[in-house]
C-alpha cells in the first residue's frame, strides 16, 4: 500500500482528520454564533451617544456590512495566514491579545493539572488501600467537598483569608516567570487550587474505583502469591493498569479545567484566555470571540487527540484501529 | 394596597442579605458627605493601581466611546478645558476661557506656551486645529456630532485659535471640557492616523507605555510634562476588575489602591475598613424611567403614534409618576447611598436652581386615571438591564405603581438588545441613565428636543423645544439658569422622562495613598496622587 493512503487511513492519520474537520465545523459554529446573538453589533460597540454615521463606519470597517458567507471567507482567508483581526473595542491586534494570555491560561492549567494529579492519585490510592478506615472516609469527605464547592465562593473565600486575613498571597494579577519565578507561583497558587480542586476530586475518586478493581483482580493475587511487596504489588501492577481511566478521566476533564479557567481568571484578575472570552462577550468584540474560542477549541481538539493516541502507548492491548 | 408593604419588605430584606454578603460591618447609613479631595502631603515615588470597572475601548480621542477611556485620559490626555470640583469650566491646555463674539458664533482662545505631547511634538494653535478637525473628520468620530456646530477651525497666531460657529452655541464650552476638548500630538497623528489608539500620544502627567487588554494599562511618568514638578507616582496602572467585590478585596489586599466607580454595596462595605477612605462626589447625570410616547417607527425618524395608554394621555404618565416614592427607591434599592432625582439639571452646577421632587400621591394618581378612562389596571412592560440593580428597582417600581393602579411587567433584557429595541422603537418603558454634563443643555437638548439624536421616547413638545433653543442661543448665565428652570419644568409636566435618582461618583482607596482628586464629572485625577510617608510603593 502507498506509504501517503497507509498514513491516512492508519489510526493516528484517521484521527487528526477528524481533528482538522472538527476545526472547521468548530470555527463555522462559533461565527455564526456569535452573529446569531439578538442585538445590532455596531450599536454595541458604538453605546447609546452616537450617530448613523458612526455605526456606518463601523460597520464598514468591519466588513459588517457584508453578507455572513463573505464574512467568514474574509475571516478564514485571513486567519489561515496568522491574521485574526483587529479587535473592534480595543483597535488592538487580537493575535497580539491571545499571546498575551495563552500562556497564563497555559501556566494555570498546568499548575491546576498537576496538583489534581498528584493530589488526586494520591488521596486515591491511599482511600483504596485504606478501604474503610478513617483515612478512605476523609479522603471521600475532602473530595465530596472539591466537587461540591462553587469555584467563585472558594475564590474569594481563599483571598479573604490568605490574601486579607494572613497576607501570604497576592489577591490578583500575574508576573511572567521569566520576570520573577517566586512572584509567578506565589501569584498562581491560590488560583491553581481553586482550578485543580474540582479535578483533583474527580480523578480521586476515579483512581479509587479503579484501584479497587484492580485489587481485586486476579492478576494482582498472583503477584501477592508470589511474595512481591506491597510496595510493588501497588505501584507497579495495580496502579500501573488503574491509569488507563484515570488519563481517560483526565482527558475529558481537561476541557472543563479550560472552561472553569474563566470564572477562576475573573476573581483572581488573571488576564488569561477566560477573561479574554468573557471580556470579549460582553463588549460584542466579535474578531476576539472567535480568536479565543477557535485557539481554546484547538488546544481542546489536540489534547483529546493525544490522549488517544497515548492509550496505545500506555496499554499495548488497546489497538483502535488500523493494523491489528 | 398590602401587597407593597411586603413587596418593599421582602426588597429591603434582599438588599440586607447583599450587604450581609458584603466583606465586612457596614457602616453609616447614610451616603457620606461630598469628598472630592485628600491633601494629605505625599512622598515621590511607586506606582499606583487603580481598579476600573470595565475595559476601556479604543484610547483614541475621536473614536472613544465610554467614560472609563475618559478615566484613563485624564492621567494622558488632557483637554481644552477641564471641570473643578465646583462644576465649573477652567482652562486646561487652552490658557484662558473663550471669548465669545459675533453674537456667539465665534469661540477665540489662546493655548498653553509650555505645553509639550509625550513624542515631544509642541503644543501650539496648529497642534489644536489638527486634533479638533480629526475630531470633526475622521470617520467613525463620536466627536462629529459633538461639535457639529464648528464650521471652521483657524489659527490666527501661533497660540491662538478661532472657531467658526454655523449657529450660536454656548454649550460647545461644556464639550470641549470633555472629550471634544482632548487634543492629541499631530506627529502621532500624522504617523498612525487611524492607528492612534495603539499609540496614544498627548499632553499629560503620565505617557502611555503599554496595554493589555482587559487586564491593564501602563503609564508612567512623562518627564516632557509642562507641570512634572507636581506629579509624585512614578507610574499609573489602570487594571480592570469588573466585579465590585474582587475589586474591594483587591483595595483590601493592597494589589489596587484606588477603586473607581464603586457601588453603594461596596462602598457600605469599605466604610467599615480603617485602611480605606471614601471620596465621592455627585454625578451630572440621573436615571430615570423613559416613556415610549412617540417613537414608533425608530429614533432617527419623525415623532409618530404609539397606541397605549401612556401615549395617549398625559394623565396616565402622570399618574404613574405620581405613584412612586423616590427617596423609598433610594432606600431600598440603593441603601440610601444615592439621592432622589426629578429633573435634568444636576444641583451643584452653576446654572441649576433648586427643584423640589414631588411625594408619592396614590390617591391622585387613582383620580387621574379615572379622568383619563383608562381601564386598570394599565398594562406597561417596563425593559430593565440584567443587573441585580436594575432589577431590584424594576420590582420596587412594580410594587408601587401597583397601588395605584398598573400592572408593571418586567422585561429584563441584555445591553445590546435593549439598545436594538430601544432605539427601533420597540418598547413601552425602559430604566437607563445619562451620564451627565456640567452644562443642562449636555442632559437635555439631545435627549428631550424633538430632533434629539438620543429621544429614546420621543418626546415632541413644542414648549421644550423652544426653551432648548433659547438655552442654547443665550450666553448669559443668570438669563440660562431662568430658561433651564422653565426649561425643567416643562419637561416635567410631559411625563414622559421619569427622573428617579442621581448617581454618586464613589472611589474607594487605600489610606497609603493622598493627593486624589474627584472632579466634578465623577473622574478621578491622580495627578497630584502619592504615597503618604511610611505608605508602600
Amino acid at each position: 500500500m502507498n506509504p501517503v493512503v497507509r498514513l491516512l487511513t492508519s489510526y493516528p492519520g484517521r484521527r487528526i482528520g477528524q481533528a482538522l474537520l472538527t476545526m472547521v465545523l468548530v470555527s463555522i459554529t462559533v461565527f455564526a454564533g456569535v452573529r446569531a446573538m439578538p442585538g445590532d453589533t455596531a450599536q454595541a460597540l458604538a453605546g447609546e451617544q452616537t450617530s448613523p454615521e458612526v455605526l456606518s463606519a463601523i460597520r464598514e470597517e468591519y466588513g459588517l456590512d457584508h453578507n455572513i458567507a463573505v464574512q467568514y471567507w474574509d475571516y478564514v482567508r485571513h486567519a489561515v495566514t496568522g491574521d485574526f483581526g483587529t479587535s473592534a473595542r480595543s483597535g488592538l491586534p487580537v493575535l497580539d491579545s491571545i499571546l498575551d494570555a495563552l500562556p497564563i491560561t497555559l501556566e494555570l492549567a498546568a499548575l491546576a493539572l498537576l496538583l489534581a494529579v498528584v493530589l488526586g492519585i494520591g488521596a486515591g490510592v491511599v482511600a483504596a488501600v485504606r478501604r474503610g478506615r478513617p483515612e478512605e472516609w476523609l479522603a471521600n469527605a475532602v473530595a465530596l467537598l472539591g466537587m461540591s464547592v462553587p469555584t467563585f465562593w472558594l475564590g474569594m473565600l481563599l483571598v479573604l483569608t490568605f490574601a486579607i486575613a494572613v497576607p501570604v498571597f497576592a489577591a490578583s494579577g500575574f508576573v511572567p516567570f521569566g520576570e520573577d519565578p517566586v512572584e509567578n507561583l506565589s501569584r498562581l497558587v491560590l488560583p491553581a487550587i481553586v482550578l485543580g480542586s474540582g479535578l483533583a476530586a474527580v480523578v480521586m475518586r476515579q483512581t479509587r474505583a479503579a484501584m479497587l478493581d484492580a485489587m481485586s483482580s486476579d492478576y494482582v493475587r498472583t503477584a501477592r502469591a508470589k511474595g512481591l511487596s506491597q510496595r510493588s504489588v501497588i505501584g507497579t501492577h495495580a496502579l500501573r493498569n488503574s491509569l488507563v481511566t484515570v488519563i481517560t478521566v483526565l482527558g475529558l476533564q481537561l476541557g472543563q479545567l479550560i472552561s472553569g479557567a474563566v470564572v477562576t481568571e475573573q476573581v483572581f484578575v488573571l488576564p488569561g484566555f477566560g477573561k479574554l472570552t468573557i471580556d470579549a462577550v460582553f463588549t460584542r468584540d466579535y474578531a476576539m470571540v472567535q480568536g479565543v474560542v477557535l485557539f481554546t477549541s484547538g488546544a481542546y481538539i489536540l489534547i483529546n487527540l493525544l490522549v488517544d493516541l497515548l492509550y496505545s502507548v500506555i496499554d499495548p492491548r488497546i489497538r483502535l484501529g488500523g493494523s491489528r | 394596597m398590602r401587597r407593597l408593604p411586603i413587596a418593599l419588605a421582602a426588597a429591603a430584606l434582599l438588599t440586607f442579605a447583599t450587604g450581609c454578603g458584603s466583606l465586612s460591618p457596614p457602616g453609616e447609613n447614610t451616603a457620606a458627605a461630598p469628598r472630592l479631595v485628600d491633601a494629605r502631603p505625599v512622598r515621590d515615588g511607586g506606582i499606583a493601581v487603580i481598579g476600573l470597572k470595565s475595559d476601556p475601548d479604543k484610547l483614541d480621542p475621536s473614536l472613544t466611546g465610554t467614560l472609563v477611556a475618559r478615566t484613563v485620559f485624564t492621567s494622558m490626555c488632557e483637554q481644552l478645558y477641564d471641570v473643578d470640583r465646583h462644576n465649573r469650566f477652567v482652562p486646561q491646555l487652552a490658557a484662558s476661557l473663550p471669548k465669545i463674539s459675533d453674537g456667539g458664533r465665534t469661540f477665540t482662545f489662546d493655548v498653553r506656551r509650555d505645553a509639550r505631547f509625550s513624542d515631544g511634538a509642541k503644543l501650539d494653535a496648529e497642534a489644536v486645529k489638527t486634533s479638533l478637525e480629526r475630531h470633526l473628520h475622521l470617520r467613525g468620530s463620536g466627536r462629529a456630532s459633538e461639535i457639529d456646530s464648528v464650521q471652521k477651525v483657524d489659527t490666527v497666531g501661533p497660540y491662538t485659535v478661532r472657531l467658526t460657529l454655523k449657529h450660536p452655541d454656548t454649550p460647545l464650552l461644556g464639550r470641549l471640557a470633555n472629550t471634544a476638548g482632548l487634543i492629541m500630538s499631530p506627529k502621532a497623528i500624522a504617523k498612525y492616523g487611524s492607528d492612534f489608539a495603539a499609540h496614544p500620544s498627548c499632553v499629560g502627567p503620565f505617557k502611555y507605555v503599554k496595554r493589555v487588554i482587559g487586564d491593564r494599562i501602563e503609564l508612567t511618568k512623562d518627564p516632557l510634562y509642562y507641570d512634572a514638578d507636581k506629579v509624585h507616582l512614578d507610574g499609573v496602572v489602570y487594571k480592570t476588575i469588573t466585579d465590585g467585590n474582587i475589586r474591594l478585596a483587591n483595595l483590601r489586599s493592597g494589589d489596587v489602591q484606588i477603586g473607581d466607580q464603586m457601588g453603594p454595596v461596596e462602598v457600605r462595605s469599605g466604610m467599615g475598613d480603617k485602611t480605606l477612605q471614601l471620596l465621592n462626589t455627585p454625578s451630572l447625570g440621573y436615571m430615570a424611567v423613559t416613556l415610549n410616547v412617540g417613537n414608533a417607527q425608530g429614533i432617527d425618524r419623525k415623532p409618530g403614534r404609539v397606541n397605549t395608554p401612556f401615549a395617549r394621555d398625559v394623565r396616565v404618565r402622570e399618574a404613574f409618576d405620581l405613584s412612586l416614592d423616590r427617596a423609598l427607591i433610594n432606600k431600598i434599592v440603593f441603601q440610601d447611598m444615592y439621592e432622589p432625582a426629578c429633573g435634568p439639571v444636576p444641583p451643584g452646577t452653576p446654572l441649576s436652581t433648586p427643584v423640589t421632587c414631588p411625594g408619592r400621591d396614590v390617591g391622585k394618581a387613582k383620580r387621574l386615571l379615572k379622568a383619563a378612562g383608562v381601564r386598570t389596571p394599565v398594562p406597561l412592560e417596563l425593559m430593565i438591564n440584567t443587573t441585580p440593580e436594575d432589577n431590584r428597582l424594576g420590582q420596587v417600581i412594580q410594587a408601587m405603581a401597583k397601588d395605584a393602579g398598573f400592572d408593571v411587567r418586567l422585561r429584563p433584557t441584555e445591553f445590546a438588545t435593549g439598545l436594538t429595541r430601544t432605539l427601533a422603537g420597540d418598547f413601552q418603558a425602559r430604566t437607563g441613565g445619562w451620564g451627565g454634563q456640567p452644562d443642562p443643555a449636555g442632559n437635555i437638548d439631545s435627549l428631550v428636543g424633538t430632533t434629539g439624536s438620543n429621544n429614546q421616547g420621543k418626546l415632541s413638545d413644542p414648549e421644550v423645544d423652544r426653551l432648548i433653543e433659547a438655552g442654547r442661543s443665550t450666553a448669559d448665565p443668570a438669563k440660562r439658569r431662568d430658561i433651564y428652570r422653565k426649561l425643567t419644568a416643562a419637561i416635567n409636566r410631559q411625563h414622559a422622562v421619569i427622573y428617579l435618582y442621581r448617581n454618586i461618583n464613589y472611589a474607594v482607596a487605600s489610606k497609603d495613598i493622598s493627593g486624589i482628586a474627584l472632579s466634578g464629572d465623577g473622574l478621578i485625577r491622580v495627578k497630584e496622587a502619592g504615597y503618604v510617608k511610611g505608605g508602600q510603593g
